[in-house]
């Protein structure tokens, strides 16, 4: 075996600083990635070259242009159109809307980021829910696992999969094909949903904590349902005499009660008033909030409260105005930010009344709250103004109203570009990135979407992650310190059966891509397993393979994006993720070492 | 006519007699040990410690940082609980401070000069002149130190009160008219809004103090009922904090609403 240098000892320090930093997350993951393409040269383990050689590699190119392929396809409304005729076939059991509707998104994650197939199926799935009466947390984690299992139908699915082919390079591998993993990734879906349909009621919540779920998911109907409650006071003429002025945003702090709507002798009404808006004497106010709380306000205040609806009754009838549950979407201009930042009231004259987020339900001072993907709003405005934030996409509706097709004259153009890219990539022998990038070119030229656009839809935390992670795997590989873990750890071992350690492999990388996020695993693995697997005689192209599947194996935690963007409208908890997670993720590795047995014969 | 006095005052300044006779002509209770004595009570706390705890400057080590926070948290709260009656005279240390934001409080401090409390104190203690007055320096010191370093106020800061009055050529009967008269005024008159204020501190004061023993680093904002517990992010509320608050929830009156929200800034109003 070879001797330990310094260099390996160096590497290894990094490799241990990152994976320190990404479990802690004092700082983002891509600024982790970013700190080692910037330190290893300076550390002299890369040449500068090779610090950002990520930037042009094939991969990073590959995920550029399968995100604006998917932003084109998004904008177009095409993949919206199967939303309509997938739920008619779906129609109303439990099992047929699961194996439909899985299918599809996992077919669309096959060649789009498969949290964007998540997210445009959230409103349908949640309107399903109410129409046919099944707890929507029956229904969310089978369809998310599917688009995280779709992922690994097509070398384009996953950001692992589109990474693997640039780590085999240095090491002369023969690339894999965009449908090489196509037979392991169709069993591995199948297999999950087959999970779900006989095995759901064990390992779906509301098996064992039926009572605390079910009063859980009451309590959240419950305050759903208050937020509803319209109510109807009046204002006496000496309402303003000797006392501080009361406005909006006192009403809703003192007493959790949200005024819709002023209206003022003779017709004069503001919907959505701002929160400095002074409540003047005798005038009529609309609130929604619950009876306790709003009795308590008309008498601590001194209004009048009526036993009836009257003006407000037009309001809350008519159809103009309405109450949307909102979810935050993924890669939402919101994450991150307030809702005092996002000001929703003064730029759409739209309230937030609630944010339900975990199990837990926010009323007071939701205004402080940083954002985070899958929180549910609850936003009362005028339908045409929630229309213009609904535009905007950074939020999800459940309303009946579909989603608006944006561009859907070129759905058939953007359909067509789609098309050319993948028989570009089957029938000529060309590099990936450049297949993808001639689709995505397209799309911009026959104005599916514009270059601004493209620009716009590209997520740079993606990038710089993939990027800056490489220069890593290659001083892994350069320095013979991947080298030289794999022969300690064979060592340790012992000389093992192919099928042995492909198993192996498959369990190291489903706890890395847990902990340490799926790009990151992959490229500390890759060189690692394939130095192990030319060592102990096994195929090192299989145990790449492993490792690019097994990275989407992300089940057990709510840490893959698709999980955490479903946690909030399911009402999921991490201990849901971990019960249906674990049984998923250990069938997972199962069906791929059998797959991969019987597909290549290792 | 309804209104809280808080009188901050020296040893010796004769602040206590200012506060007695006060409480005796408007027939307002009058407080200060008492507050003591209900937090050693309320929470089996020794008084002693208490006493300690708002005396000593707080040292440098964090531990005994966080007690004294504890100790402080239990002392308002039992405050709090005692002036939401209205009608109090407080004379006890750091009123000012802990009731800060009402508005029906009438802040005073009652000051003497330095010789004077000296020739005092000789009085009671068989000591010397300027042992005594190296003893009441240090006093000083000490309670200067400690309102600093807990809540960053000078509390020889005059603009922390709303009148100070020097007993000198002042007597403690002038003190007493002056602050009779203050009291009077329409902006120390209790309303419906400051009263909630003074519901909502009592509230905020009494969820921390449950709290604080067990999860010091939190705060707590209420208003008009609706009660906000603010936590860390990286701290992860556990399946015991949730059951606290939700005991807190069920035990302490005038919650009208409770929520935990986390990983926020907390306001300059929490508690």
């Amino acid at each position: 075996m070879e001797q330990l240098t310094s260099e390996m000892i160096l590497v290894m320090a990094m490799i241990a600083i990152a994976v320190f930093l990404f479990i802690v997350e004092w700082v983002r993951v891509d600024v982790v990635a970013i700190l080692m393409m910037v330190t290893l040269p300076l550390l002299h383990l890369v040449t500068p070259r090779e610090a950002f050689i990520g930037m042009s590699s094939n991969a990073v190119i590959s995920i550029i242009a399968v995100i604006i392929i998917g932003a084109g396809l998004d904008k177009t409304g095409l993949i919206t159109r199967f939303v309509g005729p997938i739920v008619r076939i779906a129609g109303n059991s439990q099992s047929r809307v699961i194996i439909a509707i899985s299918l599809t998104v996992a077919g669309i994650s096959s060649f789009m980021q498969n949290i964007g197939a998540a997210a445009l199926f959230l409103p349908a799935i949640q309107r399903i829910s109410k129409k046919i009466n099944i707890p929507i947390s029956k229904l969310l984690m089978p369809i998310g696992f599917s688009a995280i299992l779709g992922g690994t139908i097509t070398l384009v699915g996953s950001s692992p999969l589109i990474l693997l082919n640039d780590l085999l390079v240095p090491f002369g591998l023969e690339p894999f094909g965009l449908f090489s993993v196509a037979p392991i990734g169709l069993a591995l879906v199948t297999s999950g949903i087959t999970c779900f349909i006989f095995f759901g009621r064990f390992i779906l919540p509301r098996g064992e904590s039926k009572i605390d779920e079910k009063s859980a998911q009451l309590a959240e109907e419950d305050t759903m349902q208050i937020m509803k409650e319209a109510y109807e006071l009046h204002t006496p003429d000496d309402f303003t005499d000797y006392r501080d002025p009361v406005t909006v945003g006192d009403l809703r702090r003192r007493y959790l009660v949200n005024v819709a709507v002023i209206t003022e002798v003779p017709d004069f009404k503001v919907f959505s008033p701002g929160q400095d808006t002074q409540i003047r004497s005798d005038i009529d106010i609309g609130v929604f909030g619950a009876e306790k709380d709003v009795r308590r306000m008309a008498e601590d205040e001194g209004m009048i409260f009526k036993d009836h609806l009257e003006t407000f009754k037009e309001i809350v009838e008519d159809s103009s105005s309405g109450i949307v549950q909102a979810v935050l979407a993924p890669r939402s201009a919101y994450m991150g930010k307030t809702l005092s930042q996002v000001n929703l009231q003064e730029r759409y004259d739209i309230t937030p009344f609630a944010i339900y987020r975990q199990g837990e339900t926010y009323r007071a001072e939701i205004g402080d709250m940083i954002l985070e993907m899958g929180d549910v709003i609850i936003l009362y405005g005028t339908w045409r103004n929630l229309m213009v934030l609904q535009k905007e996409r950074n939020f999800l509706f459940s309303t009946p109203e579909d989603v608006e097709l944006m561009r859907p004259e070129k759905a058939m153009v953007a359909g067509f570009w789609l098309a050319v890219a993948l028989i570009m990539v089957m029938v000529f022998k060309l590099q990936l990135s450049v297949c993808l990038m001639t689709g995505a070119l397209g799309m911009i030229i026959t104005r599916v979407l514009s270059i601004d656009e493209a620009y716009q839809s590209v997520d740079w935390r993606t990038i710089f992650l993939l990027a800056g992670l490489i220069p890593l795997g290659i001083a892994t590989e350069k320095t013979g310190t991947a080298a030289w873990i794999a022969h300690s750890l064979l060592n340790v071992i012992g000389v093992v059966k192919p099928i042995m350690l492909l198993t192996v492999i498959g369990i190291i990388s489903t706890i890395f891509t847990l902990v340490i996020s799926n790009v990151g695993a992959t490229v500390l693995l890759v060189p690692l397993v394939v130095n192990m697997a030319i060592a102990a005689h096994t195929d090192p192209r299989m145990a790449a393979l492993v490792v690019g599947l097994a990275t989407s194996n992300s089940f057990i935690l709510p840490t893959h994006q698709v999980n955490a963007l479903y946690m909030g409208p399911g009402r999921y908890r991490s201990v849901d993720f971990m019960k249906a997670g674990l049984v998923i993720s250990l069938v997972f590795i199962v069906v791929m070492v059998g797959m991969i047995h019987l597909v290549y014969g290792v | 006519m309804m209104a809280i006095i808080t009188i901050s005052r020296r040893s010796y300044s004769k602040g206590k007699e200012v506060a007695e006779k006060v409480a005796n002509r408007l027939g307002y209770d009058c407080i200060s040990r008492d507050v003591l004595l209900d937090a050693s009570k309320g929470f089996n706390i020794p008084e002693v410690k208490l006493i300690r705890a708002i005396h000593d400057a707080p040292s440098i080590l964090g531990r005994f940082q966080h007690i004294k926070q504890v100790y402080i948290a239990y002392i308002r709260s039992a405050l709090t609980q005692r002036v939401k009656a209205d009608n109090i005279v407080y004379h006890g240390l750091a009123g000012h401070i802990l009731l800060k934001g009402i508005p029906h409080v009438l802040k005073t401090r009652i000051t003497i000069n330095l010789e004077d409390r000296i020739a005092e104190e000789i009085k009671r203690k068989p000591i010397g002149k300027n042992e005594a007055r190296s003893l009441l320096l240090k006093d000083d010191q000490e309670r200067r130190k400690w309102t600093k370093s807990l809540y960053g106020k000078d509390p020889w800061d005059s603009t922390l009160y709303d009148l100070v009055i020097r007993i000198h050529k002042f007597s403690v009967d002038d003190a007493v008219n002056f602050i009779c008269q203050a009291v009077g005024l329409k902006q120390f008159k209790t309303t419906d809004v400051s009263q909630h204020k003074m519901d909502d501190l009592a509230i905020a004061c009494q969820v921390k103090a449950a709290l604080v023993d067990e999860f010091y680093d939190v705060a707590v904002t209420s208003e008009y009922g609706n009660v906000i517990i603010y936590t860390k992010t990286d701290e992860r509320p556990g399946h015991k904090f949730k059951q606290k608050v939700k005991s807190i929830e069920n035990k302490i009156e005038g919650i009208n609403n409770l929520e935990v929200h986390k990983g926020v800034p907390y306001p300059p109003e929490a508690i």
